[in-house]
């Protein structure tokens, strides 16, 4: 075990690559091999991941499990990698949605099998390594590598408008990177090196810190995405595959808001203190915006995604209101809209598989031909809305307690958010699940063992968070503290 | 001033002069046209070991192998060997094209790029250029077997590549009438004390536009596309690669050594040209549906890429303009072989709308089209992405930030051609009859290149270093002699 403890970050990055080596060599015609092969690679990925939570120190405020090697000497530039109680829990996390994800497209993916379970086992790996990366360089390596597994996932086996929303993804994201890269250089040739823990440390004029900030800024906030540039966000999940929608709404977007935790507050303290406000309003606009869209659309996919629009609303509030609070509150909440929006989108691309329409007005009295669906489609429901017990509560609970001792104003216009939110999920599980049964889901073949499987390991989350989220916090409260003391 | 003439030190030109000329000789007597290919394929083996084991040293003043030269000598050899290859597997299609003419024309145009590249004088650069460029326009008409049109666009390239040489020559002149001489070495001693620094500039201005043509920056570009697509398609990868490679790297010698305290001022002058070229090659490179055409246009701003470490005027700039072009040598290379083997089952393929659902008939070829067009358009973890990070770090540090955000948007609108490819490989539906077979002489070349680009992607280290420190050698035996 000691040899997996010393490179344990590498070993979950990079395992995967196994699968992918034996996937690559392997005929297409064997594609169950194929599936079981990258089931496999992830459980067992999972199973490293989780072993890295067990063995993760909370009371260490600094990095764990630090690996750093010589990459390119040339520019200073290591292979490093470190995780804190910032970033810990979303490896898991990536891992896990990963493992969701193969289990629901077991039998909805029919056509380039091979290569499907290839982008995911890929996307895997750019993920976790995000999450890991130390190193500026590095750090965008895996960050832009992402776009091209999701630029085929969404263009290859997603819904009629695919090709548009694809490449509307990619350039939209590409665009915000780039922003990043001169940064990220910028920082490089001012201080000769890529190394996080070194250039938290520096301090710079104000004019040159706001401009870094808004150049690191624009390239997260398209990513979470914050409000005006949110618009590739509906049309990308919306003609997903419903694989593609979990990795997006589960990880994807959460890049941009570990983005902001991780380097755009900590690197450049006065400019974030300065923007706080901004931001704050974009959030609360992001918030109440996409809640009122959520209310008139007729897409049942569209609606979550924009309710993913007015979820990441909460995270950025609580992530500039510099609250220890409302910061652990937006790190939990992000592990929760992962959670909880991953597994609606996972239930709207279960009836999806088999009735091919997304328009809410197709379905209606879902609840007596597939009971046991509608059951976990209330519990995500109720999470998604934030019902005391299940997990949504606690990370809006939090963000707003958190944004009341610091920001008044903003709180009032989020609560008003929790209201909305209500408001059109529980419209749209009426619409969909109660009224009188629609002709076209009378008859509904029953959940699979693949589809059930994927269903159960969110709802364990959904209560384990919901009921004893002390355990969650733990991880990083020392971390979140130790931010925010540096901050001030 | 002791003249040597030391043989051994240019073998390598002479055994290529030899077996080209002796191809010619015997080319009308052999009936079996592969005879060429091996002879060729030998040779450029043969070139490799001495390269590799031929010393240092001058012929005259005019030449001079050094550790720069050699390293990018063999780069050119290893690209023209995979060339070669791609041309076999491409002569077995296309039997109407004189095999024996193809391949000592071939060779003729590496000699020349060598000599290029060894050059100490202009006046030996600018022949040498000569002798590289007119095979290409005999072996861009040579596709007159098969495409009428593409004497048009051999033409179109020789008259533009006339005008470049007169340009040249123009230069040449003045900076002779101003420093006296056309060794390298002289002109930068006398340009050190001259008082005609702006009329020298303005010399290198006539030189920096006939190396432009040879590159296609703008406004010098007219001639890429049409000459790309009328070439046989071998042979517009050597075009792309080996001949923009020698080029750009004997720039970037001219300017170390001959013109070193006017650098900065080139790569002002070389700022609206690199702009215009990144803009037009990006912009012009959306609409086309010959992906040649498209390739051509994209060759264009990738020219315009390599550029920009010109403009950052530092030596780690130049390596990395290098570096940069050695990074492209491979691409095209690599997608030259896919349109190759496209082109060798179904010609109408090179159209890129009817590439749709390629990848159900060929999923590795559209795999490995995945990672080349990614690389192009410079996405991680690719070798295209590192060696755009490598020219916008240069590029900053030499206080160029406008410059470098201006040409990373661009990057952004560069990045939907290749896109397009794949949207049309992997997302578009179509049926259609595809029958083919996979040479080694298809397979080799292209399993190297995804290599290569994969593994500059992930490890580039010794790639930049050993581009810098042939370089770095250079500056400092001219300039720092202890």
């Amino acid at each position: 075990m000691e040899f997996l403890l010393n490179n344990l970050l590498s070993w979950i990055i990079w395992f995967p690559l196994i699968g992918i080596l034996i996937i690559l060599f392997t005929d297409r015609k064997h594609e169950s091999f194929i599936k079981w092969i990258s089931l496999i690679t992830i459980v067992i990925d999972t199973i490293l991941s989780i072993y890295l939570l067990v063995n993760f120190d909370f009371s260490k405020t600094g990095f764990q499990f630090v690996e750093k090697k010589r990459w390119i000497e040339f520019i200073n530039s290591y292979y490093f990698l470190g995780v804190d109680g910032i970033s810990i829990l979303f490896i898991p996390l990536s891992t896990l949605t990963t493992l969701l994800c193969i289990l629901i497209s077991w039998d909805s993916i029919k056509e380039l099998v091979k290569e499907f379970y290839l982008a995911l086992l890929f996307t895997n790996i750019a993920m976790v390594g995000t999450f890991c990366a130390l190193d500026l360089v590095i750090f965008y390596l895996f960050w832009e590598a992402i776009l091209i597994p999701m630029y085929l996932i969404i263009g290859i086996w997603g819904g009629p408008r695919r090709i548009y929303s694809t490449i509307k993804f990619f350039l939209y994201t590409f665009f915000g990177s780039v922003f990043m890269l001169i940064g990220i250089i910028y920082l490089y040739i001012k201080f000769g090196t890529f190394d996080y823990t070194i250039l938290i440390n520096q301090k710079y004029p104000f004019l040159v810190e706001s401009l870094l900030f808004l150049g690191f800024a624009i390239a997260f906030a398209i990513k979470v995405p914050m409000w005006p540039v949110h618009t590739w966000l509906p049309d990308a999940h919306t003609e997903a595959p419903t694989a593609g929608s979990v990795i997006l709404a589960g990880i994807l977007i959460k890049l941009g808001a570990y983005g902001f935790i991780r380097f755009a507050l900590p690197m450049f303290p006065q400019a974030a203190l300065y923007f706080s406000k901004l931001m704050l309003v974009l959030s609360v606009i992001a918030i109440i915006y996409a809640g009122l869209v959520c209310l008139v659309e007729e897409d049942l996919k569209r609606l979550i995604a924009y309710s993913s629009v007015s979820h990441m609303g909460f995270v950025t509030l609580g992530i500039f209101s510099f609250n220890p609070i409302a910061m652990k509150g937006a790190i939990l909440q992000m592990i929760n809209h992962g959670i909880v929006t991953g597994a609606l989108f996972m239930c709207v691309g279960i009836v999806y598989d088999r009735t091919h329409s997304r328009a809410i007005s197709y379905y209606g009295g879902l609840a007596t031909s597939m009971p046991v669906y509608a059951a976990f489609f209330m519990i995500f429901t109720l999470a998604s809305i934030g019902l005391p017990g299940t997990n949504g509560f606690i990370g809006e609970f939090l963000i707003l307690l958190g944004t009341y001792l610091s920001n008044k104003t903003m709180v009032v216009f989020g609560a008003l958010g929790v209201i909305v939110g209500a408001a059109y999920m529980l419209w749209l599980y009426q619409r969909v699940f109660f009224q009188e049964l629609n002709p076209n889901v009378a008859k509904m073949p029953p959940l699979k063992i693949n589809e059930l499987a994927a269903l159960i390991l969110p709802t364990i989350l959904v209560f384990w968070i919901g009921l004893y989220p002390n355990l969650f916090l733990n991880f990083m409260t020392t971390s979140v503290q130790n931010l925010l003391m540096n901050l001030k | 001033m002791e003249i040597t003439l030391n043989f051994s030190v240019i073998l390598t030109e002479i055994i290529f002069i030899l077996i080209s000329s002796f191809i010619f000789l015997i080319d009308k007597f052999v009936k079996n046209k592969n005879y060429a290919f091996y002879i060729t394929f030998i040779t450029l083996i043969l070139a490799c070991y001495l390269i590799l084991f031929v010393p240092f040293g001058e012929f005259t003043y005019s030449y001079k192998t050094d550790f720069y030269s050699s390293t990018l000598k063999l780069f050119l050899v290893v690209g023209t060997l995979l060339i070669s290859l791609i041309s076999y597997n491409y002569l077995q299609y296309y039997i109407n094209l004189n095999s024996g003419e193809y391949y000592g024309l071939m060779l003729f145009s590496i000699v020349g790029a060598f000599l290029m590249l060894s050059g100490m004088d202009l006046v030996t650069i600018y022949l040498a250029m000569e002798l590289m460029s007119f095979p290409v326009y005999f072996l861009i008409a040579l596709n007159y077997a098969y495409n009428r049109p593409s004497l048009e666009g051999a033409l179109k390239y020789f008259i533009v590549g006339s005008l470049g040489s007169v340009f040249i020559l123009i230069g040449l002149g003045i900076i002779y009438y101003f420093t006296g001489t056309f060794i390298l070495q002289k002109i930068s001693q006398n340009l050190e004390k001259s008082l005609y620094l702006r009329e020298l500039l303005v010399g290198f201005i006539f030189i920096l536009i006939g190396f432009s043509i040879k590159l296609s920056l703008v406004p010098f570009h007219m001639w890429a596309p049409d000459a790309y697509e009328s070439a046989p398609v071998p042979i517009t990868s050597f075009i792309a690669g080996i001949v923009k490679f020698a080029v750009i790297a004997t720039l970037v010698k001219i300017i170390l050594i001959g013109f070193n305290s006017l650098r900065i001022e080139i790569g002002e002058v070389l700022i609206p040209i690199i702009l215009a070229s990144i803009l037009v090659g990006n912009i012009m490179a959306i609409k086309q549906d010959n992906i040649i055409r498209m390739l051509a246009y994209s060759s264009i701003a990738h020219a315009g890429y390599a550029g920009l470490g010109l403009v950052s005027a530092d030596y780690i700039g130049y390596s990395f303009t290098v570096f940069y072009m050695l990074v492209y040598l491979i691409m095209a290379i690599g997608t030259f072989s896919i349109l190759v083997f496209l082109a060798n089952f179904k010609r109408e393929l090179l159209h890129i709308p009817s590439m749709a659902s390629l990848c159900e008939k060929t999923p590795f070829v559209s795999l490995l089209l995945l990672v080349f067009m990614f690389s192009l358009a410079g996405i991680p973890p690719t070798a295209g992405f590192i060696a755009k990070f490598y020219i916008f770090m240069s590029l900053i540090k030499a206080k160029y930030v406008w410059v470098a955000l201006i040409a990373i948007l661009f990057a952004v609108i560069g990045a939907y051609p290749y896109l397009r490819v794949l949207k049309v490989v992997y997302m578009d539906k179509q049926e259609f009859e595809f029958k083919f077979k996979y040479d080694f002489t298809f397979l080799i070349p292209v399993c190297i290149t995804v290599f290569l680009i994969i593994i500059i992607g992930i490890y580039p280290k010794p790639w930049t270093d050993i581009i810098y420190k042939t370089m770095y050698f250079y500056i400092t035996s001219l300039f720092y002699p202890y």
